[in-house]
């Protein structure tokens, strides 16, 4: 069971989303997992989320989304960009519609993993994405 | 597959008169209308008085929630209506906040102004109907504030209004947050229960256990919760408010999850009738009658709905609304076939409403009070899940009562723990969901409901830009001289009741993020929480009588 041992992460609630139950359980997942896992909470700007990624200097965010607030995981993955960060990738959970999903991957959101999504869909997904930039 | 409750009681194939042994009518059950309540409050159940069937409203501006509240009473919302705070104003902050201008009206109705109030209910009568507006605690006070305003600019009779407005500080810490600090939530919550309650204001106070079990406690656990949220809130409005318990009794409401489990939803509703008259009369030494019967109000579980062929929640939300019916409810708003994807559209509220007639008009379960009593398994389970309500109980009383037991971390300790459980649950097939690991169908199999969106114009900036420009367009010197007020009140500590100098600061349309900020101020933090705006106002220059 520590298939994530030497994988850092935020987890993190973006701008004012106040929902923290999604959040909290996926970093258990992700710890059970061998993960390290940097909890950020609520009330996190995009800004913040951006910086505490850096200077954490983590693999994945993790934004859990149950607030419609979908422009600003937009900007987060933006504002990671313009930091050069752009290495840092960004994946989400949540009730977030379809047709969002669509779009939040086409602007550059790693995956999207909607309510339901089981430990080995989230876990495996983010190991196989580690491994596949060890190998490259 | 578990069989067992939510709570871990494992249930036996078969119950008989052995599992009720010692079980008395009269003592454990009463006649509807009699002590200790566990059959409901009207001798006559819903002939005398229909359950009031709702919808949550609230996207976009106020006036695109003004549309859908008149839609709704076009599409059968009888009783009263619901409106839920965008997470901008959940934690007063005005929608031109810079944080709030990025979410203002997305995910709820945008109310931190006597404007948006009005616009809100523009041809919607205060009277004949239950008005509840809720979200978070840290709006209470402002909420009731408006419903005074508007009715004395409409020149109601405010001891004709009805509803609730206020809402406990403990949902802060059940998964659902906003951000103001917990001593000036209470402090405020107290302010306005204990200003209803003086000035006769027939608005109540929503102790929610829903928020506990939508983010993962059981039924047990949201049965302690309750009754230690009631009585931390009772005790601190008699002891440090001097009122009386039997005027106190009247204020809160309690607003219950019923999910799928369907005996042990119906069950727990039952226990908490009879849980909340043993405290009251025994604890609370209540003298009036009324004052045993807890209000209990039913939302069906947002959580249950599933993202995956969100059909299948037109199902359980009927299921659960037959649980709600059978149980015993004073209102009943049902989550949507959508809830799992975006906020109701039109065709999910109209299912949803529709269930509630379906079962109100159709089934014939409104015809007869607790049609399931006497059942031996019914019976029992309502003994167990108080039992183990109990227990939950006392160890909150243990650590002191809700306001400890939330600061020492027990609320979110046992919430994390058991969120954590019935993920496993799910994840390890001991609990089965169709359509998530049950019958699970490929992508493309899965069929798209309307997802409903927020209209162009009513974006979060066209909101922002609106609230800014009329900001300026206000009388600033009455503004001023009230805030200034609103500061020197907000210094005399905190059982100086506050509600007085907020409605005068209501009135001339100080907003929810300029009164809070003032108070915040008085009581030494920064005005703005996340210290990106400074205070616009002289305060302390000019002093108002």
């Amino acid at each position: 069971m520590n298939e994530g041992q030497g994988i850092k992460i935020i987890v993190s609630m973006i701008g004012l989303d106040g929902h923290t139950t999604g959040g909290e359980v996926v970093s258990m997942i992700l710890r059970d997992a061998g993960m390290e896992v940097v909890y950020l909470g609520c009330n996190q700007t995009p800004e913040a989320i951006v910086q505490a990624a850096i200077q954490e200097d983590v693999d994945f965010i993790g934004i859990s989304s149950h607030a419609s607030n979908y422009d600003q995981i937009e900007l987060l993955v933006r504002l990671l960009g313009e930091s050069n960060a752009a290495g840092i990738q960004v994946i989400c959970g949540g009730n977030i519609p379809h047709d969002r999903t669509l779009d939040l991957k086409a602007k550059g959101v790693a995956e999207v993993f909607p309510p339901g999504s089981s430990r080995e869909a989230i876990v495996g997904y983010i190991v196989g994405q580690v491994r596949a930039r060890t190998a490259a | 597959m578990k069989r067992e409750t939510d709570y871990g009681y494992v249930i036996k194939p078969v119950y008989t008169a052995k599992d009720i042994e010692g079980f008395d009518y009269q003592s454990d059950l009463g006649d509807p209308g009699a002590f200790p309540y566990t059959r409901g409050y009207h001798p006559e159940g819903y002939r005398s008085r229909m359950w009031t069937q709702r919808m949550t409203a609230g996207l976009g501006s106020s006036s695109d929630a003004n549309k859908v509240l008149k839609k709704y009473r076009e599409m059968g919302q009888r009783g009263g209506m619901q409106v839920i705070h965008d997470r901008v104003s959940c934690s007063n902050l005005d929608s031109d906040h810079p944080l709030g201008r990025r979410e203002a009206g997305i995910l709820g109705w945008p109310g931190s102004s006597l404007l948006e109030f009005e616009e809100l209910m523009e041809g919607i009568p205060l009277t004949g109907q239950s008005i509840t507006l809720l979200g978070s605690c840290a709006p209470s006070p402002m909420r009731l504030a408006w419903v005074i305003a508007l009715a004395e600019k409409r020149g109601d009779d405010l001891s004709k209004i009805h509803g609730s407005v206020m809402e406990s500080p403990f949902e802060n810490y059940m998964g659902q947050t906003d951000i103001q600090p917990l001593e000036l939530n209470l402090k405020l919550f107290l302010d306005a229960c204990e200003y209803v309650i003086r000035h006769k204001i027939r608005m109540r106070a929503a102790i929610i256990s829903q928020h506990f079990q939508e983010s993962g406690g059981n039924n047990a656990q949201a049965l302690g919760v309750v009754l230690s949220m009631l009585k931390e809130v009772c005790t601190r409005l008699v002891d440090e408010r001097g009122l009386d318990f039997d005027d106190v009794a009247a204020v809160p409401y309690e607003l219950v999850t019923v999910g799928t489990r369907f005996f042990e939803e119906i069950a727990k509703v039952r226990a908490l009738r009879r849980m909340w008259a043993r405290m009251a009369r025994e604890h609370f030494k209540a003298r009036k009658e009324k004052s045993c019967q807890l209000l209990i109000a039913v939302h069906t579980s947002g959580r249950t709905m599933t993202y995956q062929q969100p059909l299948n929640n037109i199902a359980r939300s009927a299921i659960q609304t037959l649980a709600g019916a059978i149980a015993g409810c004073t209102a009943l708003d049902n989550a949507t076939l959508d809830n799992a994807h975006a906020e109701p559209s039109p065709l999910a509220a109209r299912m949803s409403l529709n269930t509630q007639h379906i079962v109100a008009s159709e089934t014939g379960v409104a015809d007869v009070v607790d049609p399931l009593a006497g059942s031996y398994f019914i019976e029992h389970l309502t003994n167990k899940v108080e039992e183990e309500g109990y227990k939950v109980l006392a160890k909150i009383d243990a650590l002191g009562g809700m306001i400890a037991a939330v600061k020492k971390g027990f609320i979110t300790d046992m919430l994390r723990d058991e969120a954590n459980k019935k993920f496993r649950e799910i994840d390890g097939k001991e609990r089965l969901i169709v359509g998530v690991n049950h019958l699970v169908i490929p992508e493309e199999e899965e069929f798209r409901v309307p997802i409903q969106e927020v209209h162009p114009d009513s974006d979060a900036e066209s909101i922002a830009h609106r609230t800014e420009t009329w900001k300026k367009a206000r009388d600033q010197q009455a503004i001023s001289d009230r805030l200034a007020f609103l500061y020197a009140e907000a210094q005399k500590g905190d059982r100086h009741n506050l509600m007085p100098a907020i409605i005068e600061a209501v009135k001339v349309y100080a907003t929810s993020g300029e009164i809070s900020g003032v108070i915040r101020l008085a009581r030494g933090l920064s005005y703005d929480p996340f210290k990106m705006i400074e205070c616009p106002f002289p305060l302390g220059v000019r002093r108002a009588a």
